[in-house]
């Protein structure tokens, strides 16, 4: 599904060159469940970034479903981006004027999809989100958890290939970090490769297979064992 | 871009977004209307008179003192004069009249059918008393009748005969020739071809002519010279001089070619004209500025929704005609809005100036106008806006 | 004073932090402003009133004592001599004067090249009606035909080097004439007693001679004639004093209710005593209009002014818009030092204060802005309408005007912006 080839990130301002990834190698199958753990600036956020083309590397290669991403053209990485990664942000990032269907609709609509097959698709996703009933609402009409469904949903309306997730739970309670992971799961049980970047080693263990960067560099490690099930 | 989202998208400022659809409604109509007016005078400037105006020159002129303003050594000036202008090279005719043409107003008065007096009496006629060779030198067609040759007095039993132009000659005598027939003035002898007369006349091209001496030229007299082409400036530049020489004791108030005297007459008109359009094209420019300064305001600010959008798989091209389109929509808005503000404009401009009213096509082109002026103004905006990256959606707040 | 200062200078910070959508403010107020001022400038001037606390007292008679019939006619816009001297014969005004004007020769000798002149032949009371000043000499003693004219002190310094010129003779039309008096520098805007012949835009006559004696040296009025039977006009010494020839403007001074009334019926009486005497064969319309009416009557107003008028409030009120639409996003993206402020304790008056001195920075530097266009706008004005140029001038209560109205714009354009930001929500601005 996903494949970095010594791929190296630089960031250099006048004074200082940062080196955020360091000739970074990983394989990732269809269908897995990957957590991205690490201290602070050690990289995660800028390689959640590069797998989602948010941002360009300096060298090595990206290839994702088979295609390699470098020397694409802005619009065809656009597209890649619309209709085979779906991205959910920590702070949620949806557009407060638009109602929650049309936040929703958004990525469908860069695609081109028809009325009606678009309306489907929404409609599919907020059944599963179970949102149904706030369909137009405001993102300031709901609580956190309510908002970060929303944007599960909006990732998933496309049918992504790949779902890039950036401490989807950081700015929630307990109770909802709780609804949301249960619903990543179920998403990648119906074949979805999730991609999760999170602090929370709670959260890490219940990913199938755990990545550790350190200093611009990944571990491949199964410190953690996978948790079979968990308590509702 | 859908429709309804562009909507939405305005609708969430709503303050901004009127006042902006309010400025481009006022701006329209005010463009409008300029273009009607600039119309209007290029129309008025361009209408047909009749007359050579670039080789047709006028002198009006005065004599300073009593005795030259009278006859008889009034006469023998205006023979000199004439005399010195025919032996100017380059003067093809030249003649003496006792007021000029393409005027506001001036020597005027009523003329009628004495057959037919009550219907074809025609007040503010412009009255000319002219040397022999008057038509020469403004090159009329002779329609009707034969021009009279020589110069004749006023006596208390004969009047000179008079020489109307075509549309007077209808007027007075609809369905017959004008020709021998008699009107308060004297009788007609022959019928020209159209000229512009004065503009108060209750029909510009009404003028009726005698070929006599001026009674008086206690306001100046006019001496008109025709010219072959392209010796029109070279015989101007001679013409004060030759005039000083004939007779010092005279006053030139202006030498202008007929395109001159016309430019005059409608001066004003091109006056306003000139303003209202530098006056549009002042708020033109107020409102690009303000689209453009409005449209980097909103793509500064959006910089996380741009962003997202990026993240979710909007292209850059794809950004770019968002935000060109909001600003299409508005402008699309204010120009109907503007079609409604236009109308009333001319309706309160015409209560004080003559203006035409708006026809279909000036509004589209005018539209047309603010659209691309408005697209001109928020494309460097909207090129910022494309330069966001995808990553700014990953920022935390 | 200490505190006012204070916000001077936060304003001033405010400013340099985003200078450039500031200086656009300011450029689209000034310019506004500019070209309503500019044409303000013309349309105050043109629409004042040269002599408020008299114009209602003087009239402007007239009457169809013509030979003629007409069906629904007005009165001639002049009348003839024996008009007036039928109109004269009444003592109810406390002032009377005929006058017209003409076109002469000066000079100070025959062998001198002759200087073009503007003449107003008139009588004696014209001086008072329409307070002319004197600086030398005095008027004519009556109204009888004399050889004795008036200078203006432009006239007088430019025929004869100097103002003190009382007793000279100079040649008018090669007749001589003697100087009993020099006026001071006057230029009634407009001229209003000149509004029948169009004229009232136009600057003043340099000679002033009396009417009697115009009329024995057959002057003929340069703006305004009509002859309604067959006067030689060329003879107006004569026929012209018999005749129907009319190119004499008449007004009187007429300061009580009373007077006016009883000259109204005088008017009457005297129109029908022509009528029945068969010399008034067209129906009866005297005319007695008050100065300050006379365009209106006329309808000669030209458009162009007006028409402009609304044309520069639109652009005013479109400029405002665009300032404030401008003001509105600065304001926005400064909301956080205005909830932080307000977080810190300062109280909303404390913050309108501010504001205060945020619009009088913006007054003073649009009022600059639109001086410099103002009077850029009135020399292109003057260029491309020249009649109205002798009504350009700005005096302290237009300029008064243009203080007060780039205050209050400046205030409006700033009001709405920095009220939204006063009033937010502080907790959401903050975190934003």
């Amino acid at each position: 599904m996903i494949t970095l080839t010594n791929l190296s990130k630089i960031f250099r301002t006048e004074l200082i060159e940062t080196h955020a990834l360091r000739e970074v190698n990983l394989q990732v199958n269809e269908g897995e469940f990957v957590a991205l753990t690490g201290p602070s600036g050690s990289g995660k956020s800028t390689l959640l970034n590069i797998l989602g083309t948010l941002e360009g590397f300096d060298s090595g290669d990206y290839l994702l479903d088979g295609q390699s991403v470098k020397g694409l053209s802005d619009s065809a990485l656009s597209q890649l981006r619309n209709e085979k990664i779906g991205f959910i942000f920590q702070s949620f990032n949806l557009i407060k004027d638009f109602s929650i269907y049309d936040n929703i609709e958004l990525p469908l609509r860069y695609r081109g999809l028809k009325a009606a097959e678009r309306k489907q698709r929404i409609e599919q996703a907020l059944e599963l989100v179970g949102l149904h009933a706030r369909r137009d609402y405001l993102p300031a009409q709901l609580s956190g958890g309510q908002q970060q469904r929303v944007a599960i949903a909006r990732a998933i309306a496309g049918q992504p290939r790949i779902l890039l997730a950036d401490e989807p739970t950081g700015n929630l309670d307990s109770l909802m970090a709780r609804q949301v992971m249960e619903l990543l799961e179920k998403i990648n049980q119906q074949g979805c490769t999730i991609l999760m970047v999170t602090h929370d080693p709670d959260q890490a263990r219940r990913a199938a297979r755990n990545i550790q960067i350190v200093d611009g560099q990944l571990h491949d490690s199964t410190l953690y064992e996978p948790l079979a099930a968990h308590s509702a | 871009m859908s429709l309804p989202l562009l909507f939405k998208v305005l609708l969430t400022r709503k303050v901004v977004t009127i006042l902006l659809l309010l400025q481009l409604a006022i701006t329209l109509a005010l463009l409008l209307n300029s273009v009607l007016l600039a119309q209007q005078t290029h129309q008025q400037l361009n209408q047909p008179t009749g007359l050579d105006l670039e080789e047709t020159l006028l002198v009006q002129i005065k004599p300073t003192t009593p005795q030259l303003r009278a006859y008889p050594l009034l006469e023998d000036l205006l023979e000199r004069q004439l005399n010195a202008l025919r032996n100017i090279p380059g003067v093809v005719a030249a003649a003496y009249s006792n007021q000029g043409m393409l005027l506001q107003g001036g020597n005027n008065g009523n003329v009628y059918n004495v057959d037919d007096e009550e219907r074809s009496n025609t007040s503010s006629v412009p009255i000319y008393f002219v040397s022999a060779d008057y038509f020469k030198v403004l090159g009329v067609d002779v329609l009707q009748g034969r021009l009279p040759q020589q110069s004749s007095l006023f006596t208390k039993e004969s009047f000179p005969s008079v020489v109307l132009t075509q549309s007077l000659a209808e007027h007075l005598f609809p369905e017959q020739s004008a020709v021998g027939r008699q009107l308060n003035r004297g009788s007609v002898s022959a019928v020209i071809s159209d000229f512009y007369g004065q503009r108060n006349g209750e029909n510009v091209m009404y003028n009726s002519i005698q070929v006599t001496r001026p009674f008086s030229v206690d306001w100046g007299y006019t001496l008109l010279l025709r010219t072959s082409p392209g010796q029109t400036s070279a015989v101007r530049q001679q013409l004060t001089t030759v005039l000083q020489q004939v007779e010092p004791n005279i006053e030139i108030f202006h030498i202008r070619s007929l395109a001159e005297q016309q430019q005059q007459l409608y001066r004003n008109e091109y006056g306003l004209a000139t303003l209202l359009t530098i006056l549009s094209a002042l708020m033109l420019v107020v409102t690009m500025i303000s689209s453009y300064s409005s449209t980097h305001f909103q793509v500064l600010k959006r910089q996380q929704e741009i962003g997202i959008k990026r993240a979710l798989g909007a292209s850059k091209r794809l950004i770019f005609i968002e935000l060109l389109s909001e600003g299409w929509l508005c402008t699309l808005i204010g120009t109907l809005l503007g079609i409604g503000c236009a109308l009333l404009l001319n309706h309160g401009l015409s209560q004080v100036i003559s203006l035409p009213s708006l026809n279909w096509w000036l509004p589209l082109l005018t539209g047309a106008i603010l659209l691309f002026s408005v697209t001109l103004a928020i494309w460097y905006p909207a090129t910022i806006a494309t330069r966001v990256s995808p990553a700014t959606a990953t920022k935390a707040l | 004073m200490e505190q006012f200062i204070y916000y001077l200078k936060v304003s001033l910070l405010s400013i340099k932090r985003a200078p450039l959508p500031y200086a656009l403010t300011v450029f689209i107020l000034s310019v506004g402003l500019g070209v309503f001022f500019a044409n303000a400038t013309f349309y105050y001037q043109l629409n004042s009133d040269p002599l408020p606390h008299k114009s209602d007292k003087l009239f402007f008679p007239m009457t169809l004592i013509t030979p003629n019939d007409c069906n629904n006619c007005r009165p001639p816009r002049v009348l003839s001599y024996s008009n007036v001297q039928k109109l004269s014969a009444s003592d109810i005004p406390s002032a009377q004067a005929a006058m017209y004007s003409s076109d002469g020769y000066a000079r100070l000798s025959v062998d001198q090249p002759p200087t073009p002149v503007s003449i107003r032949i008139t009588q004696r009371d014209f001086f008072k009606m329409f307070e002319v000043p004197l600086l030398h000499g005095s008027m004519w003693a009556d109204d009888e035909a004399h050889n004795e004219v008036l200078l203006t002190r432009a006239m007088a310094l430019k025929l004869l080097g100097r103002t003190d010129v009382v007793g000279e003779s100079i040649l008018l039309d090669d007749r001589n004439v003697s100087v009993i008096g020099v006026l001071d520098d006057w230029q009634m805007l407009p001229r209003l007693y000149d509004a029948n012949g169009r004229n009232h835009l136009s600057a003043g006559e340099d000679i002033f001679l009396p009417l009697e004696t115009g009329y024995d040296l057959n002057y003929l009025s340069r703006t305004n004639s009509q002859t309604f039977d067959d006067t030689d006009y060329r003879q107006l010494a004569t026929e012209g004093r018999t005749g129907a020839l009319h190119q004499l403007q008449y007004w009187v001074q007429l300061d009580t209710e009373e007077q006016q009334q009883a000259y109204k019926q005088f008017m009457q009486s005297l129109a029908e005593d022509e009528k029945a005497a068969g010399r008034h064969p067209a129906p009866i319309n005297n005319q007695l209009v008050p100065m300050r009416n006379i365009v209106d009557y006329f309808g000669d107003d030209p458009g162009d002014i007006k028409a402009f008028a609304l044309v520069t409030l639109l652009f005013l009120v479109v400029c405002l818009f665009n300032a404030s639409h401008l003001a509105l996003n600065r304001y926005l993206s400064n909301q956080y030092e205005f909830s932080l402020r307000r977080a810190l304790g300062a109280s909303r008056s404390q913050l309108q204060l501010q504001m205060l001195a945020d619009v009088l920075l913006m007054t003073f530097l649009s009022i600059t802005g639109a001086l410099i266009i103002g009077y850029a706008g009135v020399s292109l004005m003057n260029t491309l309408l020249p009649r109205n140029s002798l009504f350009s001038d700005w005096n302290l209560t237009l300029m008064a005007g243009l203080m007060l109205t780039a205050f209050f714009c400046s205030y409006l354009v700033t009001l709405y912006p920095s009220i939204r930001a006063s009033f937010g929500s502080l907790n959401q601005q903050l975190k934003e």
